[in-house]
């Protein structure tokens, strides 16, 4: 298997707004890499047959088609073979996804991979719109559902069958904030400042869409990030504190949740998946993932710990970052994960095992609800984070030593997009 | 080979084209204002420093002709009143939305029949939008509801009218209706109880939350809309 390395990453902050063009976010990123690395000449990635590997998910938010060739010119890169990588929110994931296969085939030694995301140009409900509309037009969009709407009613389903309540969102949401404090990223910090938060201020932030509350949902995000990655010679060549990425995944489900319950695609594809559902409740067709988990977070996540040779997820993992767009996805992606059985995400939330001192931290960056979502850039800046820990260049990168982990082994960052339409994930070690 | 020929005009609603032609020539991307505005601005929270930006104000819209293909059936039947899904003629499985092509992997991608469906279904999740698109904002809190229509394998979205929020629950049995003035996309569905709800089970502290929510937003519609 052909070693794929983590060379350096960079973020540029989550914030709205940010004013700052993409182009300049994105170059404020890709500078941080060349401070690094003093010895990376962007005028090299041509003679040395390098690529890059673009990430953003929307041209209707700043009504602009094809910005990356503006990001791939302005970084000074004309002439070097450069992609960009498109799939909702799975987007900058599925770019990390793709530029480790380039890699690993053999074509490309180096990948830059930038993403970025502008989001305060339109306003509130057109941003929301401009989401909406990777639903579908005819059939989901315009049913009166935002994608707010969507995932609550999965989450009120999970409620109905597994037992999932109002607190066990509040604590995720929780978890998220607090771990973003000391994050110099975040946009929670810069917009809220530095105080920890409750349950009780979850519960005072305004509904949305019963039972999800403002506190709980993703925030709206401009920023952007970047990772230079590379084969295992190059690595080897590049850096003395590498990161790898030992495993790769992605997976989908139907364009629309409403047509999973029965969905013959699903049908004992996970028998014992299947099994795990009360009785007085009438079972569909396809009991999994029904619209109580995400299918997609299953296949992307198995795939990558086959990839990565992992066997017991729970047990070789050190800690996660879950792509939450809405607080009940750390729910399921815990059970779709293979970190508990089916319905007993809440339980390991609880039992305060995803705590950053627990036995699985999930969220130390703050993830979507706290550092923020910026789209393009969302997974990207969460793989960034995981490779600092992994490097154990929290210290200096956040400013923050005591937000580093003590020697950690591995890392599952998942990203998706839609109502899990489309997922990644990849497993990072040291 | 043959040619297909040009589009016939069976029927048409009126429709204003001239308006749009004119909005359309409007919005052509020249600023209608601008704002200079300083911010701190930098890569990290550690490294700020303040910046002055220029904001220009730039429309932007058009008008869409769009075509729903061949489960155009689907909205020709709620402009008479009636509800269609498809059915497979091989695997049996009725699709509302309905499919031209049946995605069972069985099924070889088989040409589905339209059938007539009841306008009955029942709840298969639900949720309270205190937030919903503008268009909507005066009638939260908004139930929206996946609805399983009788005989379909399909949850069809849509929201619901004359239903207590705090009532609203899965399994609920619902009765469809089609607007009365029916525009042509999914909006023109909607669904009331067809029996008397059970409210989920809450705790005293989730029960009290959920009322003071209904409340806050029942009176941010009063103050933004009047009363109704
Ligand atoms: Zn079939």
């Amino acid at each position: 298997m052909k070693k794929v390395g983590i060379v350096a990453g960079s973020i540029s902050r989550f914030d709205n707004p940010r004013h700052t063009l993409a182009e300049e976010m994105c170059a404020e990123a890709v500078k941080m890499i060349l401070d690094d690395m003093p010895d990376l000449e962007l005028g090299d990635f041509i003679r040395k047959g390098y690529a890059c590997c673009y990430s953003y998910f929307s041209d209707i938010l700043e009504q602009q088609q094809c910005m990356h060739w503006i990001i791939h010119d302005y970084l000074g890169l004309s002439a070097v073979p450069a992609y960009r990588v498109e799939s909702g929110g799975a987007t900058p994931i599925d770019a990390i996804v793709n530029a480790a296969l380039w890699i690993r085939s053999g074509m490309f030694p180096v990948v830059l991979v930038v993403g970025w995301e502008k989001m305060n140009e339109l306003p509130i409900q057109k941003v929301n719109e401009a989401i909406a509309i990777a639903g579908d037009t005819d059939w989901d969009f315009v049913s009166g559902f935002t994608y707010n709407a969507f995932y609550a009613t999965m989450e009120a389903r999970r409620m109905h069958v597994y037992g999932d309540t109002e607190e066990d969102l509040a604590e995720v949401a929780v978890l998220n904030h607090n771990n973003s404090l000391d994050n110099p990223y975040a946009q929670w910090p810069a917009q809220h400042g530095f105080s920890k938060i409750t349950v009780e201020d979850v519960y005072k932030s305004r509904l949305i869409s019963w039972p999800y509350r403002r506190y709980e949902c993703a925030m709206t995000s401009e920023g952007a990030s970047a990772l230079l990655l590379a084969n295992e010679e190059m690595t080897k060549k590049l850096t003395d504190n590498p990161v790898w990425i030992s495993g790769v995944g992605f997976g989908t489900d139907t364009m629309r949740a409403g047509d999973r319950p029965d969905n013959p695609a699903w049908k004992g594809l996970y028998p014992e998946d299947e099994k795990v559902w009360p009785k007085n409740i009438p079972k569909p067709m396809s009991p999994y993932p029904d619209l109580l988990n995400f299918g997609s977070l299953r296949v992307s996540a198995r795939m990558a710990y086959k990839d990565a040779g992992i066997k017991n997820p729970k047990k070789e993992i050190s800690f996660v970052e879950i792509f939450d767009p809405y607080a009940g996805v750390v729910l399921a992606g815990l059970e779709d994960f293979d970190f508990c059985k089916r319905g007993e995400g809440k339980k390991m939330v609880r039992d305060g095992v995803i705590q950053r001192h627990g036995e699985l931290p999930c969220q130390l960056s703050g993830a979507l609800t706290a550092q923020g979502h910026a789209v393009g850039s969302t997974s990207i800046a969460q793989v960034v984070d995981s490779y600092w820990q992994l490097s154990n260049q929290i210290g200096k990168k956040w400013g923050a030593p005591s937000r580093q982990l003590s020697k950690p082994k591995k890392a599952f960052i998942h990203g998706h997009g839609g109502t899990g339409c489309q997922a990644g994930a990849v497993v990072l070690e040291v | 080979m043959k040619q297909p020929g040009s589009e016939k005009m069976i029927k048409q609603s009126p429709y204003d084209e001239k308006w749009w032609e004119e909005w359309e020539r409007k919005g052509g991307w020249r600023p209608e204002g601008w704002k200079i505005v300083e911010m701190n601005d930098g890569p990290t929270l550690n490294d700020l420093k303040p910046e002055k930006f220029l904001v220009v104000h730039r429309p932007h819209g058009s008008m869409f002709h769009h075509s729903y293909g061949k489960v155009s059936q689907f909205f020709i039947g709620l402009l008479e009143g009636k509800l269609y899904g498809t059915k497979c003629p091989k695997c049996g499985l009725v699709y509302c939305p309905p499919r031209a092509h049946c995605f069972n992997p069985k099924c070889r991608l088989a040409e589905t029949k339209w059938v007539e469906l009841p306008k009955k279904g029942e709840v298969h999740s639900y949720t309270i939008m205190a937030i919903a698109w503008p268009s909507m904002a005066h009638l939260q809190p908004l139930v929206g509801a996946m609805i399983r229509i009788d005989g379909t394998n399909t949850c069809l979205p849509m929201t619901m009218r004359d239903v207590d929020p705090e009532k609203v629950n899965i399994g609920l049995k619902v009765r469809i209706d089609i607007a009365k003035d029916p525009k042509g996309d999914l909006l023109d569905v909607y669904a009331t109880p067809a029996e008397e709800p059970v409210a989920p089970k809450r705790t005293p502290e989730e029960l009290k939350r959920f009322r003071e929510d209904m409340e806050k937003t029942r009176a941010w519609v009063k103050k933004t809309f009047g009363t109704k």
